[in-house]
């Protein structure tokens, strides 16, 4: 009785909320690249798959030119280039679909050469080994057609042609140099690859010779804290109501006494009244 | 008759009072103190800070951005400088000594460069509110700024705002890797268990960089 009371009066708090639903807000990424070296500048436009009216439009990009990542609601979309400075009603030179999946990252490029230009998704990493970083090539050089890619002493692609894309590999952190060597010569650039992040090397046709840039397409915590975070001392919680046992102990001794002292008044007035 | 017999009467009488004493005292703190809450939101408590703000890196060349030194967010009168944080000798993330400013874990991209930056700060101390203990006030669209050493502004916008029990904290989802300047808020929330003296439940803020 006393237990069912005080479980009733100590009025345990309900459990405060927790969303386990995941971070993402049901948004992925994309981001829109020209790679087709004889091809010339374009406009590029992203369309909500269905609607007319383009999301974003990009003008004037030019060969070697990726853009910034947008965040969109997951979903299907699609691409289109026109000419630079082609109307936006004009019928697109080329235009593809791509569905977006929330939590994840996607690369539209223009690859190939502008005769057989072609839009190409691509899907891009997020993750990594703890403390690694991933690492892929995209070979957009038509001058050398055929290319290996090293990263420090280890071999990247032997034999990567033009328009073609390898897959993610884990490579250590630090600083390598990239060589890109092919028929007509080599081209070596420094790169430096943080431990959890991701990232994409395209070999490009420069003013002369072969360019290599160095795309980082994703970066977290190289090396993530474990667990939570303990950043309260609990000031400002909510304090719980306490024990009522104190409360009930003294209510028994006050009954104790009244009872004490209520009975021995009643004995009082049974007894005969004396002369 | 009562008066020959003053000791039981005094006994009944302050039993009674007892009684009353008690059960007043019962009732009286069967109400949970519902604890400091914060203040009703509303008007921004202080204004954006001012400063050049930079595009954000374009991927092709990504520019180093320049480490963050301080933290506003207007709507709930958050204005703190940030220290630097690293890991603990057990991989756990170091918060900060004082609960009154916020801080960078360095092992994290700089707010506004490529990826997720990750500041902390506490709810309370002991005796009151912490730095972020109106955190959970924010909501999407909210602005957040971030000044860094260089004297720029990184500009910031509130995507969702999550508590997770720490036991099940989505570690890939708040560290991992993501391909925008993103940033997240992490202090404490949910209940406070009063026997180990730390709150069940983190809260993490999402937000990405306003081009």
């Amino acid at each position: 009785m006393l237990l069912a009371a005080s479980a009733l009066l100590l009025g345990i708090p309900a459990a405060a909320t927790a969303y386990a639903s995941s971070a993402t807000t049901g948004t992925g990424w994309i981001r829109l690249a020209h790679l087709s070296p004889n091809t010339p500048a374009v406009d590029v436009y992203l369309y909500s798959f269905g609607n007319s009216n383009a999301m974003i439009v990009l003008h004037h990009v030019a060969y070697g030119t990726v853009s910034p990542y947008e965040s969109v609601q997951a979903g299907d979309y699609s691409v289109a280039m026109r000419g630079a400075g082609a109307p936006a009603t004009s019928q697109p030179v080329l235009s593809t679909s791509v569905t977006i999946s929330a939590g994840h990252a996607y690369t539209v490029a223009g690859m190939g050469p502008e005769s057989g230009l072609r839009l190409q998704v691509l899907d891009d990493e997020l993750t990594t080994p703890p403390g690694q970083a991933r690492v892929r090539v995209i070979q957009a050089s038509l001058k050398e057609q055929v290319v290996k890619v090293s990263l420090g002493s280890t071999v990247l692609a032997s034999d990567l042609k033009f328009a073609s894309v390898t897959p993610y590999q884990t490579a250590s952190p630090g600083t390598e140099t990239v060589t890109v060597s092919s028929s007509g010569g080599t081209a070596t650039s420094s790169v430096t690859l943080a431990a959890g992040t991701v990232h994409t090397l395209v070999v490009l046709d420069g003013a002369s010779g072969l360019e290599v840039v160095n795309l980082e397409d994703a970066s977290g915590a190289g090396k993530p804290p474990l667990g939570g975070v303990s950043t309260g001392f609990g000031g400002t919680a909510p304090h719980g109501p306490g024990s009522p046992v104190p409360w009930l102990a003294a209510i028994g001794a006050g009954l104790l006494l009244a009872l004490t002292g209520g009975l021995r008044l009643r004995r009082n007035r049974q007894l005969p009244a004396r002369v | 008759m009562p008066t020959r017999r003053p000791a039981a009467a005094l006994a009944l009488a302050a039993g009674l009072v007892v009684i009353a004493g008690g059960t007043a005292g019962l009732l009286l703190t069967r109400h949970p103190d519902p604890g400091m809450r914060p203040v009703a939101a509303g008007v921004a408590a202080l204004p954006a800070p001012t400063g050049p703000i930079v595009a954000p890196p374009q991927s092709a060349a990504p520019k180093p951005v320049a480490a963050p030194v301080s933290l506003t967010i207007p709507l709930i009168g958050v204005q703190t400088q940030l220290i630097t944080l690293g890991l603990t000798s057990t991989g756990e993330l170091q918060v900060p000594s004082t609960t009154s400013v916020a801080g960078w874990y360095t092992g994290s991209p700089r707010p506004g460069a490529i990826g997720s930056s990750i500041i902390v700060g506490h709810i309370d101390s002991v005796t009151g509110p912490g730095v972020f203990f109106r955190l959970t006030e924010l909501t999407a669209g909210d602005k957040i700024y971030v000044k860094r050493a260089d004297g720029t502004l990184a500009e910031f916008r509130v995507t969702s705002v999550q508590t997770y029990l720490k036991d099940r904290f989505p570690t890939e989802n708040v560290y991992g890797p993501v391909p925008d300047p993103e940033l997240r808020l992490i202090t404490c929330g949910g209940a406070f268990d009063t026997a180990t003296r730390h709150y069940l439940s983190n809260i993490v803020v999402y937000a990405t960089e306003v081009r």
